[in-house]
C-alpha cells in the first residue's frame, strides 16, 4: 500500500510534504472547487457532495490511522480519501470515468474501495460493517481499528444504534467520527435530532469526545489518548467534530439564509491560517490550486476507463 | 432416517469443523440452537467465538457479516423468519449484492444468509412469506433452496464454500421431512436442476416446498393418463436454463408451481424464459400455480392459498392435451 501513497498511478506526484497539514487541507479544498467547476462546465455527471469547510477532520485523523486500520467513508468522502492516499488523480479519474480510476469508474464519487478503505453513500450503512471488520481485527490483528465517518443526519438511521450496541457489547475497536456540520442536506440538526449525540453515545456506555478545534495538531493531541484505549481493546469511541459546511449539500440545494451561511463561513478553519500568515497561506493555496488544475487537465485528457481498477 | 433440519445442522457442523473461519451467528442460535434447532449444539461443540447470539438487529447482523467477510471470516447468519429479514434488506441490496461489482472483483463476500421461508406450518403472516423473488431480482445474489434432505446438506455446504454471497432459503414445512441417507455427501454444484421424476407429457417446474407437492401431483395424474416430468430447480439463481429447456422442448407443455404470489414472481420469470426458449415446441401456454396475490392468509385459509394437488391437476386440464385449442378460459374473461 505504501508505494501507492505518494505516487499515484500515472499522475503528477503530489507536491505536498508529508505531515504538512495546511498543504493537504488546501489540496482537498482546491479539489472540491475544481469538481464544482467541472460540473458547471458539463464535464461531470450525476452529483457530488463536497467537504468544503470540513477538510481538517480527515487531515487531522489520517496520521493516527494505522495501515492495518479499515476506514469507512460516506457520501461526503473526497477529503477522507485524499487525506489517506493523497491521490487526486485516481479519485478524479473515478469521478470522471477515466483511465486510472480507483475502482475502474464503477464506484464514482460515493462508492470508493481501495485496500482497507471503502465508502458508501447510504447513510449509516457502513457502521455495522465497521463493527464486523472490527471483530475480525480484534481476533486477527489486535491493535488495529475500524473507523467510520458519519454525519449528524446519520443519527436518524437505526443501523447506527444496532452497530453501537454490538460494538459496545463486544468491546470492538470502532472509532465513529461524526462530522456534525449542523445540517442534514437541508434540515438543521435542531429539526432532526432529539437530545444530543453525546447523550446517544452515553446510552450505550461509549466514550464521546466533542471537538471544536480546527487545528490538526491539537486534534491529534486530543484524540491520541482515547484512541489508545480503543486499540487496547476497551471498546468503541465516538469523536464528534463541530464542523461547518461551506457549500451546498450537493449542488444548488442550499436552503440556508444569509445569516446561517455567514456563520458557517465564520467557522472556517481557513481564517485561522489567514490571520497567522496571510502571505504564506496565499502562496500554498496558489500552489495547490495550480497542482489540482494540472491534475484535472491531465485526467480529463485520458481515455475513458476500461472498467479495470487502478489499485487494490 | 434423518430430518432436513438435522441435515442442515450437520452441514453447518461439518463446515465449521473443516474451516475455522466459518462462524455462525444470529438471534437465539446459541444456547437455544435457533427456533428450528438448526444450530443445535454448535456453540457447545465449537465455542461462543464460532456460534453466538446477537441482539435483535437484522440489519446490524447482516452488516456485521459483511464486515466479517471483508476481514476474512466466512459468516453464516440466520434470519429467524422470512419477514424478519426485511430490515436487513438494505444491507443485502446495497452491500451484500453490490460489493463484488463495485470493487471490480477485488472484494468478494463469502457469506450465507439463511432464511426459513414459506408456509404450511399454520403460522402468522410474518412467519410464512415466500420472499425469494426479492433476492432473485437483486443481481449479485445467489438464491438457493433445497427440497430434499440430501440437498439440504449438499447445497448448504456449497453455499458456505461459495466465494460470493448466497441467500439460502429453507422451506420450513420440510424441516421435519425425513430421508434414509447412508452418508451425507456433497453432490452437484450450483446451477444444476434435478429431474425428480421423468415423464413425457408435460413438465412441472418447482423448487423448495413445492417439489413434494409437484411429485404427489405427478403420481395422482397417472390416474388421468398423464406422464409428468418434475424438475426441482435447487438453485433459483443461477438458473438452469439447459435442463428446463431440454425438458419442455421434449414434453411441449409446462406448469410452474410455487407458493409465492404469482404477480411479478419467480414463476413469471420461469414462464418467460420457457416461452423465449421453447416457443416452437410449446403445444399450450405456460401456466402457473401460485399463491394468490394477497398478504399471507390466516392458518384456517392457508390450504386454499398454497398450491395443492387439486389445483395443479385442474391446471393440467388446461394444457390442451389433444392439441385442440382450449377455449374455456375465454368464458372466464381470459384470466389464467
Amino acid at each position: 500500500m505504501t508505494d501507492l501513497l505518494d505516487r499515484p498511478p500515472g499522475g503528477l506526484p503530489y507536491p505536498g510534504g508529508d505531515g504538512d497539514d495546511l498543504e493537504l487541507m488546501l489540496m482537498i479544498r482546491a479539489f472540491e472547487y475544481k469538481l464544482l467547476d467541472l460540473f458547471a462546465a458539463g464535464m461531470l455527471n450525476g452529483t457530488t457532495h463536497t467537504c468544503l469547510g470540513q477538510e481538517h477532520v480527515p487531515v487531522a485523523l489520517s496520521p493516527l490511522m494505522d495501515p492495518r486500520d479499515h476506514v469507512f467513508s460516506n457520501h461526503r468522502g473526497h477529503g477522507h480519501y485524499l487525506a489517506r492516499y493523497r491521490d487526486p488523480h485516481g479519485l478524479l479519474a473515478e469521478i470522471m470515468g477515466r483511465e486510472g480510476a480507483v475502482c475502474g469508474g464503477v464506484g464514482g464519487s460515493q462508492h470508493i474501495h481501495r485496500d482497507r478503505y471503502m465508502s458508501t453513500g447510504v447513510q449509516g450503512e457502513s457502521l455495522p460493517v465497521a463493527a464486523g471488520v472490527a471483530l475480525h481485527l480484534s481476533r486477527a490483528e489486535p491493535g488495529a481499528a475500524a473507523w467510520a465517518y458519519i454525519g449528524d443526519g446519520t443519527f436518524g438511521e437505526g443501523a447506527v444504534y444496532e452497530a453501537l450496541n454490538i460494538a459496545a457489547l463486544w468491546r470492538l475497536p470502532v472509532v465513529v467520527v461524526v462530522e456534525n456540520n449542523g445540517i442534514a442536506q437541508s434540515t438543521p440538526t435542531s429539526a432532526h435530532l432529539a437530545g444530543t449525540i453525546a447523550g446517544r453515545a452515553a446510552a450505550f456506555g461509549v466514550p464521546h469526545l466533542a471537538i471544536g478545534s480546527t487545528d490538526p495538531a491539537e486534534i491529534r493531541d486530543i484524540v491520541a489518548g482515547p484512541l489508545g484505549h480503543v486499540r487496547a481493546g476497551r471498546g468503541p469511541l465516538v469523536l464528534e467534530f463541530r464542523t461547518h459546511r461551506l457549500g451546498p449539500h450537493s449542488k444548488g440545494d442550499d436552503t440556508r439564509d444569509e445569516q446561517a451561511l455567514r456563520e458557517a463561513r465564520a467557522g472556517d478553519w481557513y481564517h485561522r491560517y489567514a490571520a497567522a500568515d496571510p502571505a504564506g497561506l496565499a502562496r500554498v493555496e496558489s500552489e495547490q490550486r495550480a497542482y489540482v488544475a494540472a491534475v484535472a487537465d491531465e485526467v480529463a485528457a485520458r481515455p475513458p476507463s476500461t472498467g479495470r481498477a487502478a489499485c487494490g | 432416517m434423518i430430518t432436513m433440519a438435522q441435515a442442515l445442522n450437520a452441514a453447518l457442523g461439518d463446515a465449521m469443523a473443516e474451516d475455522e473461519q466459518v462462524v455462525v451467528f444470529g438471534e437465539d442460535v446459541g444456547a437455544l440452537g435457533g427456533v428450528f434447532r438448526i444450530t443445535d449444539g454448535l456453540t457447545a461443540k465449537y465455542g461462543e467465538d464460532r456460534c453466538f447470539d446477537t441482539p435483535l438487529a437484522e440489519s446490524g447482523i447482516v452488516g456485521f457479516a459483511v464486515g466479517m467477510a471483508m476481514g476474512g471470516f466466512r459468516p453464516v447468519v440466520e434470519m429467524q423468519f422470512d419477514a424478519f429479514a426485511y430490515p436487513a434488506f438494505e444491507q443485502i441490496a446495497s452491500h451484500v449484492a453490490k460489493t463484488r461489482n463495485r470493487t471490480r472483483g477485488r472484494v468478494g463476500l463469502p457469506l450465507v444468509i439463511r432464511i426459513p421461508y414459506g408456509g404450511g406450518i399454520g403460522g402468522v403472516e410474518h412467519h410464512c412469506d415466500s420472499s425469494e423473488a426479492y433476492y432473485a431480482h437483486t443481481p449479485g445474489l445467489k438464491v438457493v433452496t433445497p427440497a430434499t434432505v440430501q440437498d439440504a446438506y449438499s447445497l448448504l455446504r456449497e453455499a458456505i464454500d461459495d466465494p460470493d454471497p448466497v441467500v439460502f432459503m429453507e422451506p420450513k414445512k420440510l424441516y421435519w421431512s425425513k430421508a434414509d441417507i447412508g452418508r451425507l455427501a456433497r453432490t452437484e454444484p450450483f446451477g444444476r436442476a434435478a429431474v425428480r421424476r421423468a415423464g413425457s407429457d408435460a413438465t412441472l417446474i418447482a423448487y423448495g416446498p413445492s417439489v413434494p407437492v409437484a411429485l404427489e401431483t405427478a403420481e395422482a395424474a397417472t390416474q388421468e393418463g398423464w406422464d409428468l416430468e418434475v424438475i426441482d430447480l435447487r438453485t433459483i439463481v443461477p438458473f438452469d436454463d439447459a435442463t428446463v429447456t431440454a425438458s419442455v422442448r421434449r414434453t411441449g407443455r409446462c406448469v410452474v408451481v410455487g407458493e409465492a404470489a404469482g404477480f411479478a414472481g419467480v414463476g413469471a420469470e420461469i414462464a418467460a424464459r420457457v416461452q423465449e426458449r421453447c416457443f416452437h415446441s410449446l403445444a399450450a401456454p405456460v401456466l402457473r400455480v401460485t399463491g394468490f396475490d394477497v398478504p399471507y392468509p390466516p392458518p384456517m385459509l392457508e390450504h386454499h392459498h398454497l398450491p395443492s394437488v387439486d389445483r395443479i391437476l385442474d391446471t393440467l386440464d388446461r394444457l390442451q392435451r389433444d392439441d385442440l385449442p382450449d377455449t374455456r378460459f375465454l368464458a372466464l374473461g381470459g384470466a389464467a
